[in-house]
Formats: structure tokens, sequence, C-alpha cells
């Protein structure tokens, strides 16, 4: 029921800001919430009766439990597994190891997990190794975060960045007639690079300032607003294939050649306006895993303002009737307004979760390779898209990689994590899965392989029988003569995971509205009888998405159903906020100045040498 | 100057909160709730090498409730380099449940240089009458002892030894960063490589909020 008055805000209900007296120390000004404790202690015992059950804590879960408690509602938010992420967990190798033993012997009519396939080196991995299992940080979900974006906002006003470390990603790869081009993504860029013709040049500039603000130019998309973006770029403006495969998949890293045109162009935007926020780079990630940790910072956030938090807490039914939750360990909860729950909780006995009809494929390949050659310097991460028809498989889907190396303390230095994902189905997703493993193994072998020809150990034997030593002059020819040394694989993983997210969309908010209940008229329709799962609200299942940018839309469609709008969404009003001397960024009021992205002067053309020699990634306070 | 995180564990209502106050404020509160509502404070401490003085900044996380039921995530652990692990040495479970929160960090820290303080607080409740301890000074550093943890009894009330818990952590810290240095110099050097702060974008591309900074 969606009650018309709201209910007090956490700022409001908390007791004013104890003055810092006596002690002259340096009190740091900057910190966040006091340290001062609510009203109302909870008690030692699982609350009886709470406004809202939140089951699963993976993103969205955790985003909305978060919104919830510092709106003031009284949140109880449990996942069944004994770590915090739910779909979107970053685990350790044996984490991994039960997660797919787990999707074996689910029991969950509606899994959304299945083909989970596992291959662990043991003789590398394990007790007196030389990896151990918790050196690795797996995303179920890895994810890439835009520096101008709406969870980056949150994170800001929420201030759960306060317990997360940013690094930049800049390095975007094309893979392309077997090699890796780098993306030419800035302007200077453009106009430095030789391979371009003057004409391609101007007709890029052109694409570039029509992109950032493209609604307000109806006249030059309207015609294509059914047609693929493409078709768009190849004919409207006249683009050629290698620029239009950037601009589409990499930049915009849109999954095949129908995307429409304006969801392709919002996409698109997306990269160039967040590119040079915090510098020459369009993206952000979280150390020591993605989308677990973040996640982890809201549920943290959560029980700052109150959420009480269980882990291996599993929902056994719901009856609607006397709002009653059981759960599996026989503990019960009333729960006032709504359950809200991941497709991933769901109760044996469930009648209730969204189909879920697309697949994402995946791969996860731990390797025992740095990969530096793909990053930049300072960087240890990169995204390599291989566009349709750029495998061996003839791949009519992307294949998007994200690669992440020992800097983001998600695994040991010599090592790296390779994350896989497309769109496609079935045995073709396996077959286009496996080309691109094979495309990344040759290229970094061949990448990596500089050192052999710099080596002098290094002896061959020519046809003549005399021994050459510097096999330097011997260059590509000896190069491939010399053994293909094998990539070594420490643990390989593939999983289809399924949602009821098309690719690149956003969640449809009809999904949400399994609460007809509390709609008499529609009651009958919607109760099933032996259901366990009767006036349950599911979330969607993560797309394939490889940013955060449907989170926070789910997690405020569903925010709106239970406080009757989002107003109020992290309307968070921190006691000390003008002790807070830091400057808010542009992306935090919410102020898009799309222009910075690309100035567009014609002048700039003349611009010949490359004038910026910024540090990539290096942010100073 | 230095900064080192530190994480406060143990049972409810003995005193986590109240020490962290005294350090920082130098406060007591007789009514304290029970934590829930607390991120995190910072606070410094000056500590001598030669003639040198020397800052150490804390970033003190407070247990906000996800403990209560056995759900602290890894992140509150991640990158610790201090834990106080505190008792009530009037309360006889909390040292057990301590030792349980000793056993729980050795597991999941992978950092052999945290340091682990055992606290066994309220000493003044037995200034007038011993007849309150029920746990014993001798068990407990007798315990410290053997698993390699610092131990002291104070009192957050009196504020009798809390300064000196946060000197003698950062004293250790500091002498353990100065060996890693000169063994390892480009340890430190390496974490900040190409992190992000996001509360900073660049001037150039920022509103006109943005000023000095
Ligand atoms: N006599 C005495 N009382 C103390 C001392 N330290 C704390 N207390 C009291 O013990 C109660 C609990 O203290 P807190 O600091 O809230 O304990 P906590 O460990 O933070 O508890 P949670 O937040 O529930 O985990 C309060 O009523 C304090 O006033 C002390 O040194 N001596
Ligand atoms: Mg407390």
């Amino acid at each position: 029921m969606l009650s018309p008055e709201r209910r007090t805000s956490m700022a409001e209900r908390r007791p004013s800001f104890a003055n810092f007296s006596g002690n002259s120390n340096h009190i740091d000004t900057l910190m966040v919430p006091h340290l001062a404790g609510i009203e109302d202690p909870l008690p030692e015992t699982t609350p009886e009766k709470v406004d809202v059950l939140i089951a699963g804590t993976g993103l969205v879960e955790s985003v909305l439990a978060a919104a919830l408690a510092w709106q003031g509602s009284n949140v109880l938010h449990v996942d069944s597994n004994d770590y915090y992420g739910d779909s979107a967990a970053t685990l350790t190798v044996d984490q991994i190891k039960n997660w797919v033993n787990r999707i074996h012997n689910s029991k969950n009519e509606s899994e959304p997990y299945k083909n989970a396939k596992l291959y662990i080196s043991s003789s590398n991995i394990g007790p007196d190794c030389k990896y151990a299992s918790r050196d690795f940080g797996i995303d179920l979900s890895p994810k890439i975060l835009f520096a101008k974006s709406d969870l980056l906002s949150i994170l800001v006003k929420s201030r759960v960045h306060q317990y997360l470390e940013f690094q930049s990603l800049s390095t975007f790869h094309t893979y392309e007639n077997d090699s890796f081009e780098k993306l030419t993504n800035t302007k200077q860029d453009i106009f430095t690079d030789q391979n371009l013709t003057l004409m391609t040049k101007r007709n890029l500039m052109k694409f570039l300032k029509f992109v950032l603000n493209w609604e307000k130019m109806p006249e030059i998309w309207q015609p294509y607003a059914d047609k693929s973006i493409t078709d768009f770029l190849f004919n409207k403006f006249k683009l050629e294939k290698p620029q239009v495969f950037e601009l589409v998949f990499s930049i915009g890293l849109c999954s095949n050649m129908d995307t429409k045109v304006p969801l392709a162009l919002n996409r698109i935007r997306r990269y160039l306006v967040s590119y040079d926020v915090y510098g020459p780079f369009p993206v952000l990630y979280s150390k020591y895993g993605g989308a677990g940790e973040v996640s982890q910072g809201f549920c943290r956030s959560a029980a700052v303002a109150g959420a009480t938090y269980k882990l291996n807490e599993k929902l056994y039914s719901y009856n609607p009737t006397t709002q009653v939750a059981t759960f599996t360990d026989g503990s019960k909860v009333t729960v006032t307004e709504k359950i809200i729950m991941s497709p991933t909780q769901a109760p044996e006995g469930n009648k209730h979760v969204p189909e879920q009809k697309y697949e994402v494929n995946r791969m996860v390949c731990l390797v025992e390779k740095d990969c530096k050659e793909w990053f930049s310097e300072d960087e240890s991460a990169a995204v390599v898209v291989f566009p349709p028809g750029s495998l061996k498989s003839g791949n009519k889907h992307v294949v998007q990689t994200l690669i992440m190396g020992s800097g983001s303390e998600c695994c040991p230095q010599g090592t790296s994590i390779w994350y896989l994902s497309t769109t496609e189905s079935g045995v073709r997703a396996e077959m286009d899965l496996d080309a691109a493993l094979e495309a990344l193994e040759i290229s970094i072998i061949r990448e990596s392989s500089e050192e052999i020809t710099n080596d002098n150990d290094i002896v061959q034997i020519s046809d003549d029988g005399r021994p050459i030593i510097n096999s330097v002059r011997l260059g590509q020819s000896f190069k491939e003569y010399v053994p293909r040394e094998s990539v070594q694989h420490l643990m390989k993983l593939s999983y289809t995971q399924l949602t009821s997210t098309p690719p690149f969309d956003v969640v449809n908010p009809a999904l949400f509205d399994n609460d007809e209940l509390n709609n008499r008229a529609n009651s009958v329709n919607k109760f099933i009888p032996n259901a366990s799962d009767n006036g349950i609200i599911y979330t969607a299942m993560p797309s394939s998405e490889i940013s955060y940018d449907e989170v926070v839309t789910a997690a405020k469609v569903l925010y709106e159903k239970i406080v009757g709008s989002d107003d109020d969404f992290f309307d968070v009003d921190f006691e000390d906020d003008d002790n807070d001397a830091m400057p808010t960024g542009a992306s935090v009021n919410g102020v898009i100045n799309y222009e910075n992205a690309i100035e567009d002067d014609e002048e700039d053309i003349q611009m010949g040498e490359d004038d910026s020699n910024e540090f990539v990634g290096e942010m100073e306070i | 100057m230095l900064q080192f995180k530190l994480v406060l564990l143990g049972d409810s209502s003995v005193g986590k909160s109240s020490i962290v106050n005294r350090f920082v404020k130098d406060s007591f509160d007789e009514f304290r709730e029970s934590t829930i509502g607390a991120a995190f404070l910072s606070q410094t401490v000056t500590i001598k090498d030669d003639d040198q003085d020397v800052t150490v900044k804390f970033e003190i996380w407070d247990t906000a409730g996800q403990e209560r039921y056995k759900s602290l995530a890894p992140m509150y652990y991640r990158n610790s380099n201090a834990a106080l692990v505190v008792y009530d040495i009037t309360q006889a479970d909390s040292l057990e449940k301590a030792q349980s929160w000793v056993h729980e960090l050795k597991n999941k820290v992978d950092d052999n240089n945290l340091v682990i303080y055992l606290v066994g607080n309220k000493v003044d409740l037995t200034k007038d009458d011993e007849e309150k301890r029920v746990v014993d000074r001798d068990v407990a550093e007798k315990y410290a002892q053997e698993n390699g943890l610092l131990f002291n009894e104070v009192s957050a009330k009196t504020g009798e030894g809390i300064q000196q818990i946060f000197q003698t952590i950062g004293e250790n810290l500091y002498e353990v960063r100065k060996k890693e240095n000169t063994t390892n110099n480009s340890n430190m050097a390496n974490r900040a490589h190409g992190q992000v702060d996001i509360q900073l974008p660049r001037p150039s591309t920022n509103d006109s909020t943005s000023c000095c900074s």
C-alpha cells in the first residue's frame, strides 16, 4: 500500500550533531557521518516487523536498500549466500567452485544461471601452491563506470565512494583483421591519425559534433529512426567501416549491427561526454572487484542508515494476507510494505519470477600473463571489442572483453583476468567465445614475445648449420618459427546467465507489477494458489550491459513503487555538509555540459601535434 | 603524512564507540546508544622518530550493525592496517566473542603486518569494587601473547590507557612501514597509480562551482 504521507527521513530522525568539545587534536572535518548512534537501537533478535524486506544483495537491491534506509524506511536486507553481491558478487576461486556446485544443484525452478563449466589448475591454485584462492576476486557481472553517469552521481551524493577506490581505464581496442586497433578516441587522435583521409576526418568531426546534441537535430536522424546505426553512419555521414565499427562497437559498446539509431546515439554520446571528466579516459572501475565492491559499499551505507543485514538467510515463503515472511531457518518477519527479491533468491515453489528469455553468455579466464601490452601506462585494465564478423566463428554479435591486471588488486602480479561476454545464445555463443579467447591468446603471445627476440641466450641454427646468435635480425619470421608458447590458464569458467532485460535496454517497469494484491480488482488474476511467492516483486537480473547504466534506473523504479515518488531518492542531508570543503563536480550537480567532450571549433583542425601530455590516469588531490 | 585504516570489533556494548569517542573527541557519554549510523572518523597521533615528529592519521571504521548477524562485509576488513578487538572485563562471554573476532580477522585479512590490539574495557568499574571483574587480566594477557596480539586494559569513561592504544599502534605501524620502504621502495608509490578521486572532476571540464582547490 502506498502511504500518502512520507516517513521522516533518516536525517530528520538523527539526533543533532554533538558539538566537538575539549580535545584540541586535529579533527578531520571531511569525514562522514559522525559517530552518534540513532535513536532506536536494534534489538538483538531478528526484527519482528519491517517496512521492506529485500532479498539478494546484488547491485540494484543494494542501491535500493541504501536509498530506502536513508529515506527512513525500516529495511531488512537478506541474502541466501554467505557473501555479499549475489548476482554482482566478486568471488574467490573457492567461492566460484561452490557457486558452480550451487547452480548444478539448484532447485530453483527459475534458476537464472545454467551451463556452468569450470576448470581450475589445481597444481597452481590452492593451499601450498603458487597462488591462493583468495588472491583472486572474480566478478560475476564485470562492470565499468562511465565518468558521467547516474551511478557515479549517486556514489558521490551518498558518499559510498569513500568506501571504494577507483582507477581509470582509457584503452579500448577494436579487434579487426587479426589485430587490436587502439581506439582513436580523442580529437587529437583523429587529427594526427595518418591513416585517415581529410574527408574522413571532416565527416567524423561532423558526426561527433552532431551526436553531442543529436536530439535537437531531428531533421538529421529522424529519417533513420527505425534504421540501424551502421546504416545511418555509412549513408548519412559517409563514414568508412573502421570508423563506423569503432563508433558503434568500441565507443558505443553496442551488441550488433542492428542497434537502432537513437539508442546507439545515446550510447556513443555517453562515452564522449565521459571522456576527460576526470582525465583523459572515459571510464573507471573499482579496485578489489567491480560490482561486488560497489554493492558492498551500498550495503554498508544502508547499515549506517539503520538497515539490518543477515547473510545465509533464505526465504521459504511469503503470505501476502498475513504479511508474514518465513525463512528456511524458521524465523519470521512481518513486512508491512513490500518484498523485493532477486530471482536468484526465489523460494522453492515460486511461480511469479518473470520469464528470463535473454541469454548473456560469459567466460572468465585467469591467465598467467600480466597483459601490460594491452594497458596504457599506469593503468591496469582494458576493453577489447570483437565486432561482428571479426572472429573465425563468423560472429554475428559482438564479443566484449574486459581485461583486468594485477593493479586492480583482483589478481596477483604476473596474472590477469579476462572477462568475455556475448549476447549471442546457445552453441553459437560458445563458438564465438572460444574464438575470441583464441584471438586473445594469440595476440598476447605475439605481443609479449618481444622479449624472446632480445634474448641473447637464444641460438638458432641456420640452414647451412651456422648458429645465428643475434635473433633480432630475424624479425617476424623467427618469431613465427619459435614454437608457440601457450597461455597458462589458472582457471576457466563459462556460464549462461538469463535475464528478463533485452540486450542494452533498460529494465521494463512493468516487470515490477506483481503487486496487484493491493489492487483488489486484479488480485484474482495474479494470486496463484500454492505459490510460495505471491505478492513478491522480483528485480531483473543484470543485463548484458558492461556499464553500470541500468542500475540506478531500476532501483529508482522500485523506490518509487515503495515510497510513492522518487523525488527524495538519495536526498541525503549529511549533517556535516557545511564542513565539506570539497568542490562538487558537474555530474554531481546534475549539470551536464556536453560541449566539454569535444570542442567543435574548426580551427582545431590545424592542431597538428598532440598537445596533451597529461599523465594518464593520475589525479592528485 | 601516513594514513592507516583501523577497524573496531567486539560484542555489542563492550564500549567500541566509547573508545573511539574518547580518542577522537575526548568525551564520554553514559548513555551511548548501540551503534547504527557510524561511517568513519579520523584522528591523528604524533610519534617521535629520533627527534622528528611524524604525524600518523587513523581512519577509524566503527561497526555499523552489519556485524550483528555475522554479516560483516569483506570491505570492512579490506586494507585495514590495525584492528581493535574490544571486550568488557565485566562480561564473561565478551572475551570469547573477542576471540572469535580475532580468529575471523586472521582468516579474512591477508596481511601479516596487521596489528591486532586486544582491549579489555571498563576497568574503572573495578576500581572501587574488584568483585565486578569477571575476566582475569592474566587470562586475556596470556591469550594475547600466544596469538601475537597487543594487549591492555583501559577505560573509555576515565580515558585511562585510551590514547596509549593508538600511540602504540601508530608506532608499530610506522616501524613496519619504515622497514617496507627500505626493502621495497616501489610498494607505496605503486598504490597511487591510476587512482582517481571521483569527487574531483578536472577543472577544465567542470562547471562554475569549481574554483581553486
Ligand atoms: N563504566 C564504563 N562504561 C563504559 C565504558 N565504555 C563504555 N561504557 C558504557 O557502555 C555502554 C556501551 O558502550 P558503546 O560504546 O555504545 O558500546 P559499543 O561496543 O559501541 O556497542 P555497539 O555499538 O552496540 O556495538 C554505554 O552505555 C557506555 O556508556 C567504560 O570504560 N566504563
Ligand atoms: Mg558502537
